[in-house]
């Protein structure tokens, strides 16, 4: 016999009017921003990985000499700042053709010059001195396409040279640790190391995604949990009138099932339309080209993944109407919490504690750390919202405190789900603001140093100074022997130079000296603290659009369930509101009922955060920074005004449903 | 006695519907009347109107005690309810009546004797002295032991009983009831109505009941019979 279920829930869905209409609304409204939200950071991982991979060919992976076709050197210089890669590139004689490097349809002949086209609108706009005397002189650069590019800001040269360039023959061959300098021989560009500047993109996003994923789960199970009471009147219905629970919670799980893959289509549809807004953000090395769209395969998993999350929610708030015919009517005690979850809460502390002293932990290590925080705050959670209000009850003496606690203790999942994306918004804001670091790098401002491989210091100094005439700078310029390793050379031999003047006299100096060492590029203080200065930056911007999204998602959590509520109680509300209470007075039990246990455990998720902060700069042997402190204030000030904006959205509902009530013709 | 609380001629449509089509209504001090009549007569409005829940299209809602705003007689000592503000409404509804509706009017996270001492801590009495005075309803009404308890242990009867003490708790000069014994069986609503209209009386309120049962109605002093929005007919019992 063909099951009822189906035909039944789609009846029933139909015929639930203008209220089952609005709740389904809402609902896909919520798994439509969840879709949207995990597409977006999925496509920041994904596209941060493919961005990477598509600078790898820059680094050389060295062939056997026997194998090489041809010499490639990495250099990086600076200006203003900001990073120019520089690939130098020589074809071996009597050696077949090597293949061209991406982005270029040929590889490049001796003196040809290629340039990537934001390096090429700098050299545009900057005076020559500054920058385009660091290259071979020509006029006619050629274009390094796309796909030798991980963002379309990036600055790229690739240079064609004899394999007897001292360019090339007195390049540095680097070393494993970092890729802003190499030289191999090769006989095509199959590098497996990502640019620096690239390489901790994809972890961050990881990491960002790791500490985002929980309040868009809540977010999802908020959207599964709306409508909660009238379903449940509904389906007790059909209980009584001899329904399964099975049967009851197939159609349940049906429904919302649906209601979530309409709304995580509508996500995928939002997200797909988005996509040009989003290859404008920037992240890491700049903005993207078409690496954000994620592939129909992992479009289609989240979709389905947000309809599965909604519809477990969903069914997780039945259990009741399926055990009984008369499910939470006859609920008569208080869902008490017990004292096993504190007990639980302080051993994953101690174990996590433990584990993360010292540092030296993996990514997945962290990672796993920190879902396991995550889950000890979730399972402590109603269990503070539960003593909360016992505590509160007892000492209430206005009736909306009285109301508020007495909600609290009754129900102290319910109110903790509510709070509980803004909560673990703090630990995350605790988290990056505390960690959001500043490292401890070389203080070197106003410098230029060159280091002398294939030279004397003394030599180069007296070179120097008639380059830097030349070029009109006005600097002191010393030499530095290898064993001075708290400089900017850090135990290499070559010349410093101190510039007087501002960063446009520092550019130039790099310029005037680019030729002091042939295959040795100046370098100044950006190109010693690279590595920590793209940490700090890549965990900073993730860091706030992980506050940014967090706090978003933890106010429409509240919003939404704070409808969810008023619609669910409207009865009661309604018949209180004749009797002459007060809606204000319902309004700020409402509030209280949000308020209080944010207070409390805001307070104490932040102060987790903070340490958990500490914890990874300690990890990273790096200081924290003490405007941290004033940043976390203004996130969960912000964050608690959000919320609150989104609980105070839900007031005319409360006014409507109140009203609703005198609208009998009998 | 003298009328507490009067209605005269009373209009209320909803769309073209007409729920209330005239309706002179009169509630006198310590009555208890009961409001009869078939599905969407207009019985419930007609209660919400006096009761200052609806305000009518037409006509005039007063109430004793209250002072005059009227220029024409009744003028002195007659408040002209349909006229208020919904802050004034709500506080009047607070103050001087009380409600009874079918079910659901319980809190149900607070314990019965905080549900009952609801209504006082509104107007302001601290928590200690309105529990306090909340409890002296329990065992007029049978609902000793029961102070505790919440909603979902109480049986329907019981949550009935509550609601009463509630409607009471203020000292009301009218206690509006709605279907009162709609949700429980007949020897409970029994009970519940011979307790709700004898605490009424003893407290010197008057009773407005709306209700579909004629054995429930019989035990008000009047009966007021509705029918397409007015007044079909009224019957005089015998006060048992």
């Amino acid at each position: 016999m063909r099951s009822p279920v189906l035909p039944l829930t789609w009846h029933l869905t139909r015929s639930s009017g203008r209220r089952g209409l609005q709740s389904h609304l809402l609902s896909a409204a919520a798994a439509a921003a969840g879709a949207l939200i995990l597409l977006t950071l999925l496509s920041a991982h994904l596209g941060s990985g493919t961005r990477a991979d598509r600078t790898a060919w820059r680094t050389p992976d060295a062939v056997s000499a026997a194998q090489a076709t041809a010499i490639q050197t990495l250099g990086t210089t600076y200006v203003n700042h900001r990073p120019v890669t520089v690939v130098s590139l020589a074809q071996l004689p009597n050696r077949p053709d090597t293949p061209a490097p991406p982005g270029l349809d040929r590889f490049p002949a001796p003196g040809r010059t290629y340039l990537s086209p934001a390096l090429a609108n700098l050299m545009d706009r900057l005076p020559a001195g500054q920058l385009a005397n660091r290259f071979p002189a020509k006029t006619d650069y050629g274009t390094l396409g796309e796909a030798g590019l991980g963002a379309p800001e990036e600055l790229v040269a690739v240079v064609g040279r004899t394999p007897d360039d001292p360019a090339i023959t007195r390049a540095p061959e680097g070393d494993a640790l970092n890729t802003l300098a190499a030289r191999a021989r090769v006989s095509g560009f199959t590098g497996t190391k990502p640019s620096m500047f690239t390489s901790f993109d994809q972890q961050a996003a990881v990491l960002g995604g790791a500490l985002l994923v929980v309040p868009v789960i809540v977010l999802a199970s908020a959207a599964g949990r709306l409508g909660v009471a009238r379903r449940e009147q509904r389906l007790a219905a059909l209980r009584l009138a001899g329904a399964t629970p099975r049967q009851i919670l197939a159609m349940t799980g049906v429904e919302s099932a649906a209601v979530g893959l309409a709304g995580g289509l509508l996500g995928a549809v939002a997200y797909t339309l988005l996509l040009p807004v989003l290859t404008w953000v920037p992240y890491g090395i700049g903005t993207w080209y078409g690496e954000l769209w994620v592939g129909l395969p992992w479009l289609l998993a989240v979709v389905a993944a947000v309809a599965v999350l909604t519809s477990v929610s969903a069914v997780s708030t039945l259990r009741g109407v399926a055990r009984s015919p008369l499910g939470v009517a006859q609920q008569a005690d208080p869902r008490r919490t017990r004292l096993i979850r504190l007990v639980l809460f302080v051993a994953i502390g101690l174990y996590v504690t433990v584990t993360a002293h010292g540092g030296g932990l993996s990514t997945g290590q962290s990672l796993a750390l920190i879902v396991l925080v995550y889950g000890a705050f979730w399972m402590l959670g109603p269990w503070v919202v539960d003593m909360l209000g016992r505590l509160l009850s007892r000492f209430a003496r206005r009736p909306a405190t009285l109301l508020a606690a007495r909600r609290l203790s009754d129900d102290p999942r319910g109110a903790w789900r509510t709070v509980s994306g803004l909560v673990l918004a703090g630990l995350v804001a605790g988290f990056f603001t505390v960690g959001q670091v500043g490292i401890g790098g070389y203080d070197c401002p106003g410098q230029v140093a060159v280091r002398a491989d294939h030279g004397k210091p003394r030599e180069l100094a007296v070179q120097a100074r008639e380059l830097l005439a030349k070029a009109r700078v006005k600097a002191s310029v010393e030499t530095a022997s290898a064993d001075v390793w708290d400089g900017i050379l850090s135990g290499s031999k070559g010349v410093v130079v101190h510039v007087r003047g501002g960063q446009e006299q520092i550019d130039t100096a790099t310029t005037a000296l680019s030729s002091l060492s042939p295959g040795n590029l100046p370098f100044t203080e950006d190109y010693v603290n690279a590595e920590g200065d793209i940490t700090t930056r890549v965990i900073g911007e993730m860091g706030l659009a992980v506050l940014a999204l967090g706090f978003l998602v933890a106010a429409a959590s509240a919003g939404l369930t704070a409808a969810a509520t008023v619609l669910d109680r409207r009865r009661v509300y309604g018949l209180l509101r004749l009797a002459g209470t007060p809606l204000k007075v319902l309004d700020r039990a409402r509030m209280r009922e949000t308020a209080l246990p944010l207070v409390v455990l805001a307070g104490g998720t932040t102060a987790t955060g903070i340490y958990a902060g500490m914890k990874v700069n300690e990890m990273f042997h790096m200081e924290t920074d003490s405007s941290g402190a004033v940043r976390l204030a203004l996130c969960v000030a912000l964050g608690a005004a959000t919320m609150f904006a989104a609980l105070a959205g839900s007031r005319p509902l409360l006014r409507k449903v109140t009203a609703e009530r005198a609208q009998d013709p009998d | 006695m003298s009328t507490v609380l009067a209605g005269n001629g009373l209009i209320k449509k909803y769309g073209t519907t007409n729920a209330l089509a005239g309706v002179d209504v009169q509630v006198a001090e310590r009555e208890s009347l009961a409001i009869m009549g078939p599905s969407g007569s207009g019985k419930s409005t007609l209660l919400h109107t006096l009761a200052g829940i609806i305000r009518p299209d037409r006509g005039q809602v007063l109430l004793r005690g209250e002072r005059s705003e009227m220029e024409i007689p009744p003028a002195e000592g007659w408040g002209r309810v349909d006229h208020w503000g919904e802050n004034r409404l709500s506080a009047l509804r607070r103050k001087r009546f009380g409600f009874v509706f079918q079910f659901g009017q319980l809190l149900p996270e607070l314990p019965a004797e905080e549900n009952v001492a609801l209504p006082l801590m509104l107007e302001g009495v601290p928590r200690r002295q309105a529990v306090q005075r909340a409890r002296r309803w329990f065992a007029p009404l049978g609902l000793a032991g029961l102070e505790h308890r919440r909603p979902g242990q109480l049986s329907g009867g019981q949550a009935q009983r509550v609601a009463i003490a509630r409607a009471l708790a203020v000292e009301p000069d009218v206690v509006f009831a709605d279907e009162p014994t709609g949700a429980l069986d007949q020897s409970t609503g029994e009970e519940v109505i011979r307790l709700l209209t004898s605490v009424t009386r003893d407290q010197g309120a008057a009773l407005v009941m709306v209700t579909h049962d004629a054995e429930v109605a019989a035990h008000c002093d009047r009966v007021l019979q509705v029918r397409d929005g007015r007044v079909s007919g009224y019957s005089q019992y015998t006060v048992a």
